[in-house]
């Protein structure tokens, strides 16, 4: 080891306190206070009486030989010496008896203090090993994180590596549009960073990997950060290939698989044969078909591809409720629960707990339909849910609606196509035209909806029965009539065909 | 100055006692209070005179006891020790004693000698040889000075009587084992001088002072008149105070000569936040803040509780209590090289320099 008068290292090459608990010999000592590991290690001082430390230099690492075992106020002594010098940290043998309030100490002087058992000897001497050639450490640290790339076959798994191997390192897998995929969002915000761009199973850049590096920076260990975010790089795009593979295939297999159920439950229905389950998909894919379930149908808004975005939606659904299938059906994606006690209710709860908590690539609402029995059911019930979910588009991301909860209005909903919207708009021209228009439709709709009840609209709307009283007035000022059965049911229907678009 | 020491004293020279013994020696005695007191009544009071206004040639020794407190709570002295120790020495010695001088002024050796100089009937010279308490005999300003411990004359709780006639470290060791075997504890008489010679061999007017400091502790509180009444008595100084956070045995490998357990303590001074560890082996050795040194031996260390505003000690303590601790300062004979050399840190196993000691 160097002595206390040995040449310091240049910064750059110094490795820092944290870095020698990670991967050198400090990881086999007890850490008593954890303050400030980021301080760099510029030499190794193994002393034998306590005089000795007042000629160590900044930065070292002070190691106390076992003739110092002469009790905590010995280690405390020694503390004091070493944070006056300025020492990177203290290592003491466990048996010079170092107690809580020595601990306490060595926190409050913000100076790192280990306990080794045996001789503290052997560990000065690894240290001085480490410091004097931080290159060779920080090659086993690459190694070390290799080999766990190459053990860990998810995202999650390989930049969670990064973050608990590479001390003062936060990582982060990030999208082009700044979202983080996998690691610690902290990372994006750090100002000291290293970027790797890291290729997709199609070897366009796919994502970025962001690695913040706090405490003192140094050229050698930015090199070393680098090397490990690239050799991170290709178990990344293996283990996205395979997930975007998995998924797809799985979704399809999925599909086909909902399609002959169904196809084999409206066979057996023409037939009048009692209902059975189809051989094939259940067994593999793990589903329950018989019994009672309520099936959900999630949706979005805007006209997309569904084969394209499926992977993404699959994954956040599987975050969300891992043990529900998630199967793309016609322009969305369908789901169910079963049981023999499951309810509406329930089911549109959980659905709209799982849908906050979901991060997915588009903006989801869903559609809940009727409790029923068997596959047959099961169909019955998942068309319900695309209607239910029909009507939600129009709605906020994240909002479901059950078939029960709207009634026969989820047919108004199906009927709300651009064509209705356009008649709609003319039909209502004069009402629209008026400065308060989409009050005046809104309040239309709630009074016809209440079946021409003015106190009941004025609830509704949450206004004074004379403010609806005086907005009908308006409206029939406009030439518009509510109260002719002729014109009603078309009236109606082209309220609800506007009222999304007001 | 002429001054008696009489039943009406023995309550300060008690409270005195216990605040020189260092917080942990002056563990449990009590007793002696009583039995001075019964003494005093019997024999009247004793006359304090200061060394230097006995003629000098006046023949005179010290009179301690060593061993254990407990066992002399136990098994008290009969009052006819000095008797018997007087008539060791004048054999030894070939003259008769004039006067007695404590051996030192602190613990249960600050009312022994008091006892014997009233049972001899004999002035009681105004000064000590630690002014303060050391665990061994040997560790005294008289020894500084080269007066000779020996001969040494002692006698157990059941009367045994020996006459040892040794180096200094060797009648410790040997008084020792006879201490363990005869009861737990001796009286001594030792340092047979002239009067004369403890001009340069003692610590002056100590028994006055514990008789000042010991009024102070007696008229009690509110705390800060009582730490600046022991500031003007005894020149203590406050080196912090706050909750005991820490309190039990020392791992310390050292000083396997002395008796006793070693012991660890640590304060959490709530004025500035500073971690101050206490070690003790008997006596309070030294006080580290913030892992510095900041109080050694030979000077005093004392706890004083906050609570009842009386001295208190390693045994009396649990993690939690409120105490402040005090530093007084030793004779200055104890802050030369040979005086640090007998009775400074480093005599108690301790690798360090004296706070007050330069560097070398």
């Amino acid at each position: 080891m160097t002595g206390p008068g040995a040449r310091a290292r240049r910064p750059a090459e110094q490795l820092t306190v944290d870095e020698l608990v990670r991967y050198g010999p400090l990881g086999r000592a007890e850490m008593l206070a954890g303050e400030n590991l980021a301080r760099q290690v510029s030499q190794v001082a193994l002393v034998s009486e306590l005089d000795a430390i007042r000629r160590c230099g900044p930065g070292t690492a002070v190691v106390l030989a076992s003739g110092l075992a002469l009790g905590a106020w010995a280690v405390e002594s020694a503390l004091r010496l070493a944070w006056e010098r300025g020492a990177a940290c203290l290592v003491t043998p466990a048996v010079t008896g170092p107690t809580q309030a020595t601990a306490q100490l060595a926190r409050r002087m913000r100076l790192p203090l280990f306990a080794v058992e045996g001789d503290s000897a052997p560990v000065a001497l690894d240290l001085a090993a480490a410091v004097a050639s931080p290159e060779a450490a920080r090659a086993r640290l690459a190694a070390r994180c290799a080999e766990l790339f190459a053990e860990r076959s998810s995202v999650r798994g390989i930049v969670g590596v990064i973050n608990t191997e590479v001390p003062g390192v936060t990582a982060a897998l990030v999208a082009p549009d700044g979202h983080v995929l996998a690691g610690q969002s902290a990372a994006v915000r750090a100002e000291h960073q290293v970027r790797v761009g890291v290729p997709g199973p199609d070897g366009r850049g796919w994502a970025e990997l962001v690695a913040a590096m706090s405490g003192a920076q140094s050229q050698t260990w930015a090199a070393t950060v680098r090397l490990i975010l690239r050799l991170a790089r290709a178990p990344l795009a293996t283990s996205v290939a395979r997930e975007r593979v998995e998924a797809v295939h799985h979704a399809e297999r999925g599909r086909a698989a909902l399609a002959a159920i169904f196809a084999g439950a409206a066979e057996a229905a023409a037939r009048a044969l009692p209902e059975e389950a189809p051989e094939i998909p259940e067994p593999v894919l793990g589903w329950r078909v018989d019994g009672r379930h309520v099936a959900v149908f999630l949706r979005t808004g805007a006209a997309l591809d569904v084969a394209a975005a499926t992977p993404g939606v699959v994954s956040a659904w599987q975050e969300a409720l891992p043990d529900l299938p998630l199967v793309p059906w016609e322009s969305g994606w369908a789901s169910w629960w079963s049981g023999g006690e499951i309810e509406v209710d329930q089911v549109a709860a959980a659905l709209g707990r799982a849908l906050a908590r979901m991060r997915p690539p588009v903006p989801l609402s869903g559609g809940v339909g009727r409790a029923a029995y068997g596959a047959g059911g099961l169909r019955e019930s998942l068309s319900q849910a695309v209607l239910a979910a029909g009507v939600t588009v129009r709605e906020a991301p994240g909002t479901v609606r059950s078939f029960d909860e709207l009634g026969y209005r989820v047919m108004l909903a199906a009927l709300s196509g651009p064509d209705l919207v356009a008649s709609a708009r003319v039909v209502l021209a004069d009402l629209l035209s008026a400065p308060d228009g989409p009050v005046l439709v809104a309040t239309l709709a709630a009074v016809l909806d209440c079946g021409g009840s003015t106190s009941q609209a004025a609830s509704r709307l949450g206004v004074h029965r004379n403010t609806v009283l005086g907005r009908v007035e308006r409206i029939r000022a406009r030439g518009v009539d509510p109260d002719r059965p002729d014109q009603r049911l078309a009236l109606h229907l082209a309220c609800y065909a506007l009222l999304p678009e007001l | 100055m002429t001054a008696e020491i009489g039943v009406a004293d023995v309550p300060a020279l008690l409270a005195g006692a216990e605040f020189y013994s260092t917080s942990a020696a002056g563990e449990g005695i009590e007793f002696a209070g009583p039995w001075l007191e019964d003494i005093l009544a019997h024999t009247g009071p004793v006359r304090l005179v200061p060394a230097a206004e006995l003629p000098p040639d006046t023949p005179c020794a010290a009179i301690g006891g060593m061993g254990s407190t407990t066992a002399m709570a136990e098994l008290p002295p009969s009052g006819d020790e000095p008797v018997t120790l007087a008539r060791s020495l004048a054999m030894a010695g070939g003259r008769r004693l004039g006067a007695v001088m404590p051996l030192n002024a602190a613990s249960v050796n600050a009312l022994f000698p008091v006892a014997a100089a009233a049972v001899l009937g004999l002035p009681l010279i105004d000064c000590d040889g630690m002014g303060r308490v050391f665990p061994l005999i040997h560790q005294t300003t008289y020894e500084l000075a080269g007066l000779s411990l020996s001969p040494l004359a002692v006698v157990s709780a059941g009367h045994d009587s020996l006459l040892l006639d040794t180096g200094s470290a060797r009648a410790e060791q040997l008084a020792r084992s006879m201490a363990q075997a005869a009861g737990g504890w001796l009286m001594c008489g030792m340092y047979q001088t002239r009067a004369g010679r403890l001009r340069d061999a003692a610590i002056h007017g100590s028994v006055s002072r514990v008789l000042e400091v010991g009024r102070v502790l007696c008229e009690g509180g509110p705390l800060d008149r009582l730490l600046r009444g022991l500031a003007g008595a005894a020149g203590a100084s406050v080196l912090g105070g706050g909750r005991v956070v820490e309190i039990g045995p020392s791992v310390r490998q050292a000083g396997t000569v002395y008796p006793g357990n070693p012991v660890g303590m640590v304060v959490h001074d709530l004025g500035t936040g500073r971690l101050i560890r206490l070690e003790a082996h008997n006596e309070l050795v030294l006080a580290l803040a913030d892992g510095a040194l900041v109080a050694a031996v030979p000077d005093l260390l004392c706890l004083l509780d906050r609570g009842t505003l009386r001295m208190t000690g390693t045994e009396r303590l649990a993690a939690g209590d409120l105490v402040d601790v005090l530093r007084v300062p030793a004779a200055p004979v104890w802050h030369s090289v040979p005086g640090l050399a007998l009775g400074g840190p480093g005599a108690f196993g301790f690798p360090l320099r004296h706070p007050g000691e330069g560097a070398r």
